[in-house]
């Protein structure tokens, strides 16, 4: 889809401009877009660089990605009137290679959510069914690749915020290996866990996108020296031999036929290309401690990271006396309550007296995990389980129960990825009521070249390459 | 645990955090609480003797300075540009010391 947008500018000049106008129609429907960005100059920096992976292809960027000179909200009130004065490593990574912004898109406040009901600019919806949900917190840009508006954006991944959105859109999302990409300019959530990502709709444009905003960044100290490998080249899909393993938790704590139904059809059409397959069974308690552990380090590390937000040096100013009573007015106007239930998380995380027994002890836990996964992947190159327990929820449905393994297992193994920082993505996996499914697999830190051919092969097998979502 | 959840106590973390919350928020974080309560308790199902805590995915530290080169400088007006109030290239706030 890239490749072919880039071959002619002429044509590319139209792709943009059909974006654009496809975007506006679709705002009213979808409440994608935070921002419409004026592609003019961008346009005239593209055609100089017509020998750029993305030259002439309109693409979207989350709202929490710095855009100088552009309003960057991360959908949060307080930063409604922000306009960064500097741009992100991977806008210039994106520009180098001619690729054209044409919008900020919507997330969960402060990307701090699942659901993109969040957002100061209201509920994101899902581009296959309006009803409901798209997922988050990377909602606006998944659901702008799902309805065909562009064929790439960037999102952001702290605890399955790329991924989620993924399955429930029907599109690819990538998390790749932490540090592979910079994320200096990224406003961010929590820094142990945090990831830049990106949808596309097909394994060719991932092996692309992630040439073009992989790399070393000295801005950002936890990026990596590692060569970035011409996936779209080295990858050739095959998956004969390639041997993956089954969460057997995950697939136990799903109860949704269609789900069930969908993986092991999916896991036949593997074993048949080839693929050795076997399941493996972890500690039940570790995962059912997934969620707590990243409720605590997320939020700890997100109130701390966020004291910068308090309307002084940038960010919407509320009146008041003292200096310190305008940083309690306009952060109390600032953030929606979800984001401040997540602060006094993190403030009683963060309590001398309870820093031990919660904080330090979810990090314990955490260590514990990613030593189970190095254990699994020492079997297999690819952990494989369903990315949800099944579609996207309905925008008024009732919230699901909180301590059942469906939930913390089902919902939220995906967060793994996060704590080992491992290479991880979703792809579509098939249908149930119109909404799709996905799957999701993890592979061995800096090993997107697995991860990319496994993506292929179930790409070959699904048949589900390419989606668009027809908006009704 | 129960006294965590008094308003007092989360009317204490939410101002620790610089923000206020209303009656009824406070209502709706209590009820969160208890479900957060309750979820802590899985993570103190796991035995974590001897395990030391995790910060970072990848815990290779750095073994090098970099040059003491002035890079990636941002001007005076540009620090400024987003501040609300400015005066003689400050930040200007309510008067602190009266």
């Amino acid at each position: 889809m890239i490749e072919m947008m880039k071959k002619d500018f002429c044509e590319s000049e139209k792709h943009i401009n059909e974006a654009i106008q496809k975007a506006q129609k679709l705002q009213a429907k979808l409440n994608a877009v935070v921002t419409f960005v004026d592609p003019s100059e961008q346009i005239e920096n593209a055609k100089k660089k017509s020998e750029g992976l993305m030259s002439g292809v309109p693409i979207v960027l989350k709202d929490n990605v710095s855009t100088k000179g552009i309003r960057t909200t991360a959908s949060s009130h307080i930063l409604d009137n922000y306009v960064p004065v500097y741009d992100a490593h991977i806008v210039d990574l994106l520009r180098n290679h001619g690729a054209v912004n044409i919008a900020k898109a919507s997330l969960d406040e402060l990307a701090m959510g699942g659901t993109n009901l969040t957002a100061a600019t209201g509920a994101v919806h899902n581009p296959w069914d309006l009803s409901r949900i798209s997922g988050g917190s990377s909602g606006g840009s998944a659901v702008l690749v799902a309805s065909g508006v562009v064929p790439f954006a960037i999102g952001s991944d702290t605890g399955d915020s790329v991924r989620k959105p993924a399955s429930y859109c029907g599109v690819i999302g990538v998390k790749p290996t932490y540090g592979r990409i910079s994320r200096y300019g990224i406003i961010p959530y929590a820094s142990s866990l945090d990831h830049v990502g990106y949808f596309v709709r097909n394994v060719k444009d991932a092996c692309i996108g992630l040439e073009v905003v992989a790399g070393r960044d000295d801005r950002d100290m936890t990026s990596s020296y590692k060569e970035v490998q011409h996936y779209s080249e080295v990858c050739d899909g095959s998956i004969k031999g390639k041997k993956i393993g089954i969460i057997k938790n995950v697939m136990n704590s799903i109860t949704n036929k269609a789900v069930i139904e969908s993986f092991n059809s999916l896991i036949e059409k593997l074993k048949s290309e080839g693929a050795e397959v076997k399941e493996i069974t972890f500690d039940e308690d570790l995962l059912r401690a997934i969620l707590p552990t990243y409720y605590m380090i997320a939020n700890c590390e997100a109130t701390a990271n966020h004291a910068n937000l308090d309307g002084i040096r940038f960010g919407k100013q509320m009146p008041a006396d003292s200096t310190e009573e305008v940083m309690v007015a306009s952060r109390t106007a600032g953030f929606g309550i979800q984001v401040r239930k997540r602060f006094i998380t993190g403030s009683y995380g963060l309590f001398v007296e309870n820093q031990e027994k919660l904080l330090r002890k979810a990090q314990r836990v955490r260590r514990l995990i990613v030593e189970a996964m190095h254990t699994a992947l020492e079997d297999v190159e690819c952990l494989i389980a369903p990315a949800a327990s099944g579609i996207a929820p309905s925008i008024e449905s009732e919230k699901m129960d909180e301590l059942a393994s469906e939930y913390l297992v089902a919902e939220n193994h995906m967060v793994m990825g996060n704590f080992s920082g491992y290479p991880s993505m979703t792809l579509p996996m098939g249908f149930d009521e119109g909404c799709p499914l996905g799957v999701n697999i993890t592979c061995k830190p800096f090993e997107e070249v697995t991860m990319f051919n496994i993506g292929y092969g179930i790409e070959r097998c699904t048949g589900l390459k390419d989606l668009v979502a027809e908006v009704k | 645990m129960t006294e965590v959840r008094s308003f007092e106590y989360l009317r204490k973390l939410a101002r620790q955090c610089m923000f206020e919350c209303s009656d009824e928020e406070l209502v709706e974080i209590q009820q969160e609480f208890v479900i957060l309560e309750k979820q802590i308790e899985l993570l103190n199902m796991v035995d974590t003797d001897g395990v030391e805590p995790m910060v970072y995915p990848f815990e290779m530290e750095t073994s090098f300075l970099r040059e003491d080169e002035v890079v990636n400088v941002l001007s005076e007006e540009d620090v400024l540009r987003n501040a609300t109030k400015t005066r003689n290239g400050h930040v200007l706030v309510p008067t602190v010391v009266r």
